[in-house]
């Protein structure tokens, strides 16, 4: 009898993640962060012997899927992708935001892009010093508003190096906004290398410079090679994270399994084939890592906030 | 042109045994088309995780057909109920319900899809004839280009509204102002959005379709009671189909123009089926001799905007094709699930994945005609429908309506959006203020705005200048100014003719 009661309340009260789906907020449509999620998601269940579901929650550049993660409760059955620096910039340019970045349960970190600035294959300028003395503003495209991650990489070098420039902004995604180069609507744009490469290999674009502390690319100076070292912090990071308040054994376990996901032959077979690396950091680096990060943009505040009033 | 990839596709196509997939696709398809507020992108997007365990040009025959069936799905609704099946089909309730309700539904619904699978035939060969050219097409398309496009569609649209020029202005400038509300994408700040999240992302599309056209024609018919179609009416014959097939060949100039603007449409992203249907309408009213026929079932009111919405599905693929970057929301999702599949979508996608791009447009087109051939052995049984007593139809229609609407985003708003667009869209019609104006102006509005705005930022203010350097965008100028004044010079052509 007794036996049959424990029986009954263990399937009743199962231990997590077994008891219900694990949802995975993807802030985005189709596209980078997308594709991490959903190829992460069915290594996640083997690992954790639980449900993934992938949700994408798109909208307002990632807040609609950041504010749905942050007021979730914190039991593991939510946890969201992050696009950061991109989350950090609505407060710091003083727009109103729902979630708390230093509250978040930072979980483990994905990816980490470099960025990488680019013009049209067969365009004149030939280094950033050129880019900065047309005799113009250099134009660049962006995706969206002007918070976009990339374009924040912009303004701070363009306005901290005194060379004038201007962002036609709107492009619907980061592919439109390299198209926009490549059909010479404006002069350059900066990505993530990775998603740079295949245009530079098939000779679309050229690269001026990498947002890389070593050289990848054979012939492209870094940023610290011109002299800059302040900017290889310049980057698109993917990060999971939690609600506040995410227990310590459900963010370590999430966090073990998500690296262990990470290692494995299939997963680094995709990263590989697809251009898509992987940058794992575990729990309590990643939290370091946001810091960083947020100090480093926290930093260009003012500046940022000046540019934009310009800007519009 | 290169027929020796699609045959090579093709003997794969049949070699694999996975043409089932397509099959299936096709059932999905037409499923998601038939149910009003569920369209392509919700097939797509449910079929993803579907596709796991498939190898990726299985997947790409499973999403290729459901891509092709659901707007000839989406015409049947429109035909027999006057609710577009998806946004695209709008154009068909304008001659396919009057047809219905002169008992010439079997007509409407054969003609649909003769029509449907021509265009997907005819889109087919275009999309091969183009791709090697798909590179320099796309570079002819500036902000300064997609901006005199939406000018030209609105206008074109306007001239269509013969006769209530004022009362399609005024919808129009009230389909702008909904499609202003939101984030503004060009400088990141909102607008009209009040403390609502969900108004961000402005107001969405498809609730607002699906309100205006489908909930509004529901409010409509319980106003009036009886059955769609009266008693009087009922003697439908399989006869009917043919006559509607037969129909598309006789009028086989605007089979191919409603194919030749769909393809064209399609293939420039943010414009996308809406537009494409609604312009082929519009060109086949504008350019008829008797255009006063049109809105009281004429059977070409069928055929160019059927025709219009499967050929743009193969052009859309085109930005996909040549660089690897979507131009519309399905082709997004289509390339995101070959990433799923270790594929990475870039420059050279056409030379790497050879394979699955052309099983996709082999997929779509088989699709097209199959979805087509489905329909025709049903249209004798889905054509009792009109049949059935209001009291019992327009519950079961508001409700799978109103769900399919929340099950695309999860979002209850949607639900509200959808109520609310479904009371003015009745408002309308009892007023008699054209939706279609208000449609088309939402679904330019953006592109509109941000075309002009980039346009703006890059000629540094001096728009007139940058548009006479552009020889694409003098050319659009050019057809801007012919559609203006095509009227004038038809009332002056008739005018000669009744003097002499």
């Amino acid at each position: 009898m007794l036996a049959i009661l424990a029986l009954g309340c263990g399937t009743a009260q199962a231990a997590w993640p077994e008891d219900k789906p694990i949802k995975f907020i993807i802030p985005f449509g189709p596209g980078g962060f997308d594709a991490y999620a959903r190829t992460l998601a069915p290594a996640l269940e083997n690992i954790l012997g639980a449900v993934v579901v992938p949700e994408n929650v798109p909208g307002a550049g990632g807040r609609i899927g950041a504010n749905t993660v942050y007021r979730a409760r914190p039991d593991g059955y939510t946890i969201g992708l992050w696009n950061m620096p991109g989350m950090t910039m609505p407060a710091i340019v003083g727009e109103r935001v729902r979630y708390d970045l230093s509250k978040l349960s930072w979980i483990a970190q994905l990816s980490f892009d470099a960025y990488a600035l680019a013009v049209k294959a067969g365009s004149p300028i030939r280094t950033f010093e050129d880019l900065c003395n047309l005799g113009r503003p250099a134009t660049f495209s962006g995706q969206g508003g002007f918070t976009e991650t990339a374009s924040i990489a912009t303004v701070i070098m363009m306005a901290e190096l005194g060379c004038p420039y201007k962002i036609v902004t709107g492009y619907q995604s980061s592919g439109q906004s390299t198209l926009a180069v490549m059909r010479g609507d404006v002069d350059a744009r900066v990505n993530p290398l990775g998603s740079l490469m295949p245009y530079v290999e098939s000779g679309d674009v050229r690269l001026l410079m990498t947002y890389e502390e070593q050289a990848s690319v054979d012939g492209v100076p870094t940023i610290v090679e011109l002299g800059h070292p302040e900017y290889v912090n310049f980057g698109l990071r993917r990060v999971v994270a939690g609600p506040p308040g995410l227990p310590e054994h459900i963010r370590d376990r999430l966090s073990a399994a998500l690296l262990e996901a990470m290692q494995s032959a299939r997963l680094q077979e995709w990263s590989e084939k697809t251009n898509n690396p992987f940058a794992p950091l575990d729990s309590e680096q990643t939290v370091r890592a946001m810091q960083d990060v947020i100090r480093f943009y926290e930093q260009y505040g003012e500046l940022l906030r000046t540019e934009f009033k310009g800007n519009r | 042109m290169d027929f020796g990839l699609v045959s090579g596709a093709l003997t794969e196509l049949i070699g694999s045994g996975h043409a089932h997939y397509i099959f299936f696709g096709v059932l999905v398809g037409l499923t998601f088309g038939v149910v009003p507020g569920l369209g392509g992108t919700t097939a797509l997007a449910l079929l993803i995780p579907v596709t796991y365990t498939m190898d990726p040009v299985g997947a790409m025959y499973l999403a290729g057909g459901s891509m092709g069936a659901t707007s000839f799905g989406g015409s049947m609704t429109a035909i027999l109920l006057n609710t577009p099946g998806t946004p695209p089909n709008a154009a068909t309730t304008f001659d396919g319900y009057p047809l219905t309700l002169q008992g010439k539904a079997g007509m409407a619904i054969g003609a649909s899809a003769t029509a449907s699978a021509m265009g997907g035939l005819i889109g087919l060969i275009s999309l091969l004839v183009v791709i090697p050219l798909a590179r320099s097409i796309i570079y002819l398309f500036g902000p300064p280009e997609f901006f005199l496009l939406t000018i030209l569609c609105l206008i074109a649209i306007a001239v269509a509204t013969m006769g209530k020029l004022l009362r399609g202005l005024i919808a129009a400038g009230f389909g702008l102002l909904v499609a202003f509300v939101g984030m503004d994408t060009v400088s990141g700040e909102l607008r009209y959005a009040g403390e609502l999240d969900y108004l961000w992302d402005g107001v969405p599309l498809v609730p607002v379709l699906t309100g205006m056209f489908a909930i509004s024609q529901m409010l409509h018919l319980a106003l009036k009671g009886g059955s769609i179609v009266s008693a009087a009416h009922r003697k439908t014959k399989l006869s009917g189909v043919l006559g509607g097939m037969r129909a598309v060949f006789r009028h086989w100039t605007h089979l191919l123009r409603g194919s030749a603007i769909g393809t064209v449409i399609g293939a420039i992203p943010g414009l996308g089926g809406v537009v494409a249907s609604f312009f082929a309408y519009s060109s086949a009213v504008q350019t008829s001799r008797d255009p006063e026929t049109f809105g009281k079932g004429n059977i070409i009111g069928v055929i160019a905007p059927e025709s219009a919405n499967n050929a743009k599905d193969g052009a859309s693929l085109l930005p996909a094709v040549a660089f690897g970057i979507p131009g519309s929301a399905e082709s997004a999702l289509l390339l995101s699930i070959l990433i799923l599949h270790g594929i990475e979508p870039g420059p050279s996608i056409l030379v790497e994945s050879q394979r699955e791009i052309y099983g996709l447009i082999l997929a779509i087109t088989f699709s097209a005609v199959g979805a087509s051939i489905v329909g025709l052995l049903s249209a004798r049984w889905l054509m009792l429908i009109t049949h059935v007593k209001v009291q019992v139809l327009v519950p079961v229609v508001i409700t799978v309506t109103l769900t399919a609407v929340y099950v695309l985003e999860g979002k209850f708003g949607d639900v509200i959006v959808c109520g609310i667009m479904g009371v003015v869209g009745y408002l309308m019609i009892r007023f008699d203020y054209p939706r279609l104006t208000f449609i088309i102006a939402l679904v330019l509005g953006t592109t509109m705005e941000q075309a002009f705005h980039q346009s703006m930022t890059i000629s540094d203010g001096d728009m007139v200048s940058y548009v006479v350097g552009r020889p694409t965008a003098v050319v659009l100028v050019v057809l801007i100014v012919l559609t203006l004044l095509f009227p004038a010079y038809r009332s002056y052509r008739s005018l000669a003719k009744s003097s002499a």
